[in-house]
């Protein structure tokens, strides 16, 4: 017990900067970066310590209000930034962390830059633990669950993440909140121990300090900030003791620290712990999916039976089963000048697969953007399932029953080949996480049953072998696959590949076909956008040209190939 | 009328201080985080170059100048090129350049050490100007012309000149530009040396007009250089001018009324409302990116 007391001040504070390293990470894990952690760590600081001081408040209750104002406040400055790109974010969060110190500096009650003082110091080693504990075992909870692979798509691929019906605003605004409310558990903690408050403790520098510790802490890992404090908390410590300290040496060495971690160990400590085998990555069910073969199959051979997300709850009630699952009216998009699409007028029809050719930039991938809610038309109308999707987000039209792959294939690069598919399952699967969090068997057995679902489909295109590699391991062809059975997985009722044979040879392209005809045959619509017109020929009950941004054809196979606009558009004016 | 003049004085030298972030912005789609530190080595620079090596005010200025030049050419190999053909290089870029920005300023710090600087006596020229109701002094004047025929040199080189032709052309798509020939690498180069030159000529000009040298002054402009690219809309050199304009007014007048304390407010609080009412800026396009 000597050694706790004799370094008590600093094992205290590994703790209390471990929470702050926390709350840097849950918008690490979300791709997002917050220069606010020192504010809300501030305000809650200074609310928890006034309500101390002045109305004698018990410890927990404070502590509660202290949370409560950190994340409060995160979530209204998120509300407004969190639908802008990322860098809006940063910039917003330095923003807010001046106005904040500004404002302390400035307020009476705060004690200007006198600080407030004497704060009573409740804060033992076990409550300070207590708390980086709750942070950890938050994290550790979070990450095999729905929303947590949600976050980890997020934060890889936004777009895909969205195409897949992730609501990425909503998933940023819980991890700006969550961050916020650990962030103000810090300050609450911070003021309670240190008995003093000052705007100086709170500024930039606090700020960077907090990122700090999370990226060297790794984001790979959920001990990693916990890892990343306690080494970044020591070191000026360890400094002491050598009697190395000038006062440009810590900052120095800090910068030093971060730009070799972000550009030499991205994964942090964490990360070289796992590359050691030191941690296993929490994987989703990986030996669960055979012993949970006893959970209805389908017939093998189609191993999954698609169609049955017609009778999943999500689906909208409007219409069962129209007949009409796209209708394109007068559809135009410009581009500053540059009309991609003029007067589209489409109908995509319940069973068939629709091909759709051109010649390159006729507009084939805004139509495809436009059809599943990525890019908003400028003119006419577009309704996919009965539901007209202007100003609809990608992820509400996934929701409605669309699935999608990229031109150029979008996965989610660190994360495993089995979670990718997982997450393309987000629409038809439950939240876990807050069952997760307690502990209840049920929600692990949702996990266990959408990775066995996932595995199925895998299955299904041959890469189930590889479900635990990364994706960002796959050879070419197989992201293609990949991102198929990704998007198979959210059970879709239109599925949309954009050029799925783009680098293919001949016989994948074949067998690509075989795999198209035999989704179609489980009832699901598929618009096949290709160059190969030979593949869209032999798979195709029905094509649709385009050139210029118009439709200059519409019909069966064989009528299409031999309509003189189509040779026209493909060979050129001679061969009228 | 003073108010106005002090504001458009200040508004320049935000401005100048902003266009150096928002090109970067613009051409490279990146955040330089450590451009606040070039701003505030190149007073640094520009002092030791008056006071140390003896150089005349206008040769110390242009030497602070083209260190800035040589510290842009730094950021963009140490915080950048690494990152280039990782998928996560916006992020990543963020922090490596707010990295770079704290080792440059311990590097600072341990060189220059904490006190705050001033030029010495005499070193630039006294007097007055009298205009329209409005007094500047001669160095201010001098600072303003200065500052607004950067900026107009900036644009019209990114506007009409063969390199800023390379420029627009790789902000449209730099894949797109590389295989046309132009050389991306020289480009993003002289971009971030470009960028860096008007943050350290901004930085002396501070320096200059408040006599005032300290290590914190990067920090201070930063968030008002992010602020004013906001306001006029990222990426966009004209969006800067204004955005710096406002700003300076905004500044200006608000001491004014509320007081010098709530200065720095000002900035966040143009900052938050544009972010709210237009988050594209007064001049600024909305995002035409593709997938």
């Amino acid at each position: 017990m000597g050694f706790l007391r004799t370094y008590n001040a600093v094992i205290v504070l590994i703790a209390i900067n471990g929470v702050l390293a926390y709350s840097m990470y849950a918008v690490l894990i979300a791709g997002q970066l917050s220069l606010a952690q020192a504010a809300f760590a501030s305000i809650a600081a200074y609310t928890s310590a006034l309500l101390t001081i002045e109305a004698g408040l018990p410890f927990p209750v404070v502590v509660v209000i202290g949370v409560s104002a950190g994340a409060v406040t995160a979530l209204v400055l998120g509300l407004p930034i969190l639908r802008l790109r990322g860098v809006f974010l940063a910039i917003a969060t330095l923003g807010f962390g001046e106005m904040v110190r500004i404002v302390a500096l400035n307020l009476e009650v705060t004690g200007g830059a006198q600080g407030l003082r004497p704060i009573p110091k409740v804060v033992t080693i076990w409550q300070a633990y207590l708390a980086l504990a709750l942070c950890a075992w938050f994290f550790w909870r979070l990450r095999p669950t729905r929303l947590g692979l949600g976050l980890a798509a997020l934060r890889a691929d936004e777009v895909a993440a969205r195409a897949m019906g992730v609501d990425t605003v909503r998933y940023k605004l819980f991890a700006f909140t969550v961050s916020g409310a650990m962030a103000g558990l810090s300050g609450v903690l911070f003021s309670h121990f240190t008995r003093f408050i000052a705007p100086g403790q709170f500024g930039f520098e606090r700020a960077v300090d907090a990122l700090l510790y999370a990226v060297v802490g790794g984001t790979a890992h959920w001990v990693g900030p916990f890892l990343g404090a306690g080494f970044l908390t020591f070191l000026p410590e360890l400094q002491r003791q050598l009697g190395i300290e000038a006062g440009w040496l810590r900052p120095f060495l800090n910068g030093l620290i971060l730009l070799g971690v972000i550009l030499f160990v991205p994964a942090g400590l964490s990360g070289l712990g796992r590359r050691l085998g030191l941690a296993r990555r929490p994987r989703p069910a990986a030996s669960a999916a055979p012993a949970r073969a006893a959970t209805p199959t389908p017939t093998p051979g189609s191993v999954e039976s698609v169609t049955e997300a017609v009778t999943q709850p999500t689906d909208p009630g409007v219409d069962r089963r129209p007949d009409t699952l796209v209708r394109l009216v007068g559809v135009e998009k410009d581009y500053g000048g540059v009309r991609a699409l003029a007067e589209v007028g489409l109908d995509i029809r319940a069973g068939e697969i629709l091909g759709l050719i051109g010649p390159n930039g006729a507009g084939k991938t805004t139509l495809v953007n436009a059809i599943t809610g990525l890019t908003p038309v400028t003119g006419g109308s577009v309704e996919v399932l009965g539901t007209p999707i202007r100003g609809l987000p990608a992820n509400r039209v996934n929701a409605l029953g669309v699935g999608r792959t990229f031109q150029q294939v979008k996965l989610f690069d660190d994360l495993t080949v089995r979670e990718n598919a997982i997450v393309g399952g987000h629409r038809v699967t439950r939240p876990t996480f807050l069952r997760r969090l307690v502990f209840l068997p049920a929600a692990a057995r949702d996990d266990r049953d959408n990775a066995a679902r996932a595995d199925r489909v895998l299955a299904r295109v041959g890469l189930l072998d590889r479900a635990d590699a990364p994706a960002s391991s796959l050879a070419y062809g197989d992201r293609r696959r990949l991102e198929i059975a990704r998007a198979l997985c959210g059970q879709p009722r239109l599925l949309v590949l954009d050029e799925p044979a783009a680098g293919m040879n001949h016989v994948e392209a074949q067998r690509l076909g075989a795999l198209v005809g035999a989704i179609a045959a489980e009832g699901v619509t598929v618009l096949l956008i290709e160059h190969n017109v030979r593949l869209v020929m032999s798979v195709c009950t029905r094509v649709v040209v385009l050139d210029f941004g118009r439709v200059i054809a519409d019909g069966d196979p064989d009528e299409v190939a031999r309509h003189p606009e189509v040779l026209r558009a493909y060979l050129g004016q001679a061969a009228t | 009328m003073q108010q106005v003049a002090n504001g458009v004085f200040l508004g320049s030298i935000y401005a100048l201080f902003a266009m150096g972030y928002t090109l970067v912005f613009g051409v490279l789609d990146l955040l330089n985080l450590a451009h606040s530190a070039v701003f505030m080595l190149g007073a640094f620079i520009g002092l030791q170059l008056v006071v140390a090596a003896g150089w005349p005010l206008w040769a110390a200025v242009l030497g602070a100048i083209a260190a800035g030049g040589l510290l842009g050419v730094l950021i963009d190999r140490v915080a950048f090129a690494p990152l280039r053909r990782r998928a996560d290089a916006h992020f990543a870029g963020l922090i490596s350049s707010i990295a770079l920005a704290i080792i440059l300023g311990a590097v600072a710090l341990g060189v220059f050490g904490p006190n705050s600087r001033r030029f010495p006596q005499g070193t630039f020229p006294g007097g007055r100007v009298e205009f329209a109701g409005a007094s500047l002094s001669v160095l201010q004047l001098v600072i303003l012309v200065l500052s607004v025929a950067l900026m107009l040199g900036l644009d019209w080189l990114v506007r009409s000149s063969r390199l800023g032709r390379a420029m627009r052309a790789v902000a449209e798509n730099p894949r797109a530009a590389r295989l046309l020939g132009v050389d991306v690498e020289r480009v993003t180069l002289i971009t971030f040396a470009l960028s860096s030159a008007l943050g350290a000529a901004a930085g002396t000009m501070f320096a200059l007009a408040f006599n005032l040298i300290r290590i914190e002054m990067g920090l201070a402009i930063e968030l008002k250089g992010l602020a004013v690219i906001i306001v006029g809309g990222m990426g966009s050199l004209p969006g800067a001018m204004l955005g710096g304009l406002v700003l300076g007014l905004a500044e200006v007048f608000s001491i004014a009324r509320i007081g010098s304390g709530w200065r720095d407010a000002v900035a966040f609080g143009l900052l938050f409302a544009i972010l709210l009412l237009r988050p594209q800026g007064l001049l600024g396009r909305k995002a035409v990116r593709e997938v």
